[in-house]
């Protein structure tokens, strides 16, 4: 059954990225394309590769912390140090502050996008179930009751851009090894840089 | 008696005149911004050669996070960062140059001490690069933390206070290490290079240098502990305290900018701001420049031709330089790092 279901996936995968490299070359794309298959082999600008880095706070160790400027997801450990990701943010207009807490977590995520998401993109689908092409990768960690969620992504070149719908990607390897270190409930600080 | 009192006269008039000129000397050093402006041009000690802190290519074009802070104090100042002439100074002559004013400003990575303040006579006005000493390992050895390089060969220069702090930091945590010394940084290097030693400790700001002239620099990394302290500082003499000011408040000026989001390319935007502190740091609202003898839109210079400080540490040492230096203690203090500059208010 497994065996069939990824057999599904494969073919529609390849359908998608047929379609997604024909309309990639038609149009500029707002950012997600579902079907791509992420190439495991892409290698990330040493600034946005895992690292364990300095970082003083007051905050516990376990928080997360996102500084959306800089491109990157700290996970807080205490005694002044923190594991750093290189993470996409959303594009201009799509930036968001805060505090939420992790409500769900999701391995192969499936993806419907929410309808303010269809209206603006209407070429993605309704509904994507869970896989190597699908745009949220292979973890979703869901922030509060929001629409955003910190995940996965299938295009690793877009770590260190800003493009997304206001959501947080990691690049596969970065979003598993995140998400087996923290549980449902975990704090998210989201920064933004100052306005003007 | 006669000739007595002829030679009492010429000796006081002698006198006099050394008292004199004296005098002037010391009150003239009070007047360094006066005579920056008449020389049309800011002196700044720097070093000869410092990967990303202070390099001239073969123009004779000076470039790095050192040259930056000359060329901001050039942009308040003159509101033309390229108002500096740099002087290049060893190590051993840098404090007595800066003293006998054949430069201003020293800002040549020289770690601020309470010594080199009181024997030179010399002030250090606030940190422009909280530097330390570190381990670089290779990526192999899967270490975390400086307290992972238990039994390791550890290789250092001699007669180093870096090789003292490791002492120090090793004994202290009840670590055992084998100590590999080395009289020049070039045997070091290659004795690492060659798998000789596991670990090589030295200023944070160096090992990101070295390790790009690695065979394999991606095989190794450095490791987020700082052990000691090694606040780098421009350095000014003592006296004029109005110079010391204008070093003072260029650097905070830049710190601050980055706090509150103003950049070189929004600069233009950020002087329409209404919000009060963007304002008092851009000068539309506030009479601060005035206060340092300088114009209203003093720190809106140094942001517009130099950058803030983000920007200059991006730039030289950060994410789009070679060095990579990640940010570490030299984050704003609000995110994640101690760089914290006193309200411009």
């Amino acid at each position: 059954m497994t065996r069939f279901r990824h057999l599904t996936l494969a073919v529609a995968a390849m359908g998608s990225l047929m379609l997604s490299a024909t309309l990639g070359f038609a149009q500029q794309f707002d950012g997600d394309q579902p079907g791509l298959v992420a190439d495991d082999s892409f290698q990330l600008d040493p600034e946005y590769r895992k690292q364990v880095v300095l970082y003083r706070t007051s905050e516990p160790p376990g928080t997360i912390i996102i500084q959306t400027a800089e491109r990157h997801l700290y996970l807080i450990q205490g005694n002044g140090r923190a594991i750093r990701y290189g993470i996409g943010v959303g594009r201009a207009g799509f930036q968001w502050q805060g505090i939420l807490n992790i409500t769900r977590k999701a391995e192969w995520p499936d993806w419907t996008p929410p309808p303010e998401m269809i209206a603006r993109q209407p070429y993605l689908p309704r509904f994507m179930a869970g896989g190597p092409g699908n745009p949220l990768g292979a973890r979703a960690m869901y922030l509060g009751t929001t629409v955003y969620r910190i995940h996965g992504t299938n295009q690793p070149d877009t770590i260190g851009t800003a493009i997304s719908s206001g959501c947080f990607r990691l690049v596969n390897a970065d979003v598993i090894d995140l998400y087996d270190r923290i549980p449902v409930g975990t704090r998210v600080i989201v920064r933004q840089k100052p306005k003007l | 008696m006669r000739t007595f009192r002829g030679g009492l006269l010429i000796g006081l008039a002698i006198a006099t005149a050394i008292a004199v000129m004296a005098i002037t000397y010391e009150r003239y050093d009070t007047k360094t911004l006066k005579r920056t402006l008449r020389r049309d041009a800011v002196l700044c000690g720097v070093n000869a050669g410092v990967p990303g802190f202070s390099n001239s290519d073969e123009k004779g074009n000076w470039s790095g996070f050192d040259v930056d802070f000359c060329r901001a104090v050039a942009a308040a100042i003159f509101d033309d960062p390229a108002k500096v002439k740099f002087v290049p100074l060893e190590s051993d002559e840098r404090f007595k140059e800066l003293q006998s004013r054949k430069v201003d400003i020293l800002a040549r990575n020289s770690t601020w001490s309470m010594s080199r303040e009181t024997n030179y006579n010399l002030y250090f006005p606030a940190v422009a690069y909280y530097d330390g000493e570190g381990f670089m390992v290779r990526t192999s050895r899967k270490a975390d933390s400086a307290l992972d390089l238990g039994d390791t060969k550890i290789c250092v220069q001699d007669s180093t206070t870096t090789k003292l702090n490791l002492a120090d930091y090793f004994k202290a945590n009840n670590l055992k290490y084998e100590e590999i010394k080395f009289g020049k940084l070039e045997d070091m290097l290659r004795a690492y290079d060659e798998a000789k030693c596991d670990v090589l400790t030295a200023d944070v700001s160096h090992l990101y240098a070295l390790r790009l002239r690695l065979t394999k620099p991606n095989e190794s990394f450095i490791l987020p502990d700082v052990i000691s302290k090694e606040p780098l500082a421009p350095v000014v003499r003592q006296r004029d305290d109005d110079w010391m000011m204008i070093i003072k408040w260029t650097l905070y000026a830049m710190i601050n900018a980055e706090e509150l989001g103003v950049t070189s390319k929004n600069i233009d935007e950020a002087m329409k701001s209404k919000k009060p502190d963007v304002m008092r740091l851009v000068g539309t609202d506030g009479q601060y420049g005035e206060g340092l003898g300088l114009t209203k839109d003093w720190a809106a210079r140094i942001v517009r031709h130099v950058g803030n400080y983000g920007e200059v540490y991006d730039r030289n040492i950060g994410s789009d330089s070679r060095l990579k230096i990640p940010r570490g203690l030299n984050q704003l203090w609000n995110a994640g790092g101690i760089m914290y500059a006193p309200p411009l208010r």
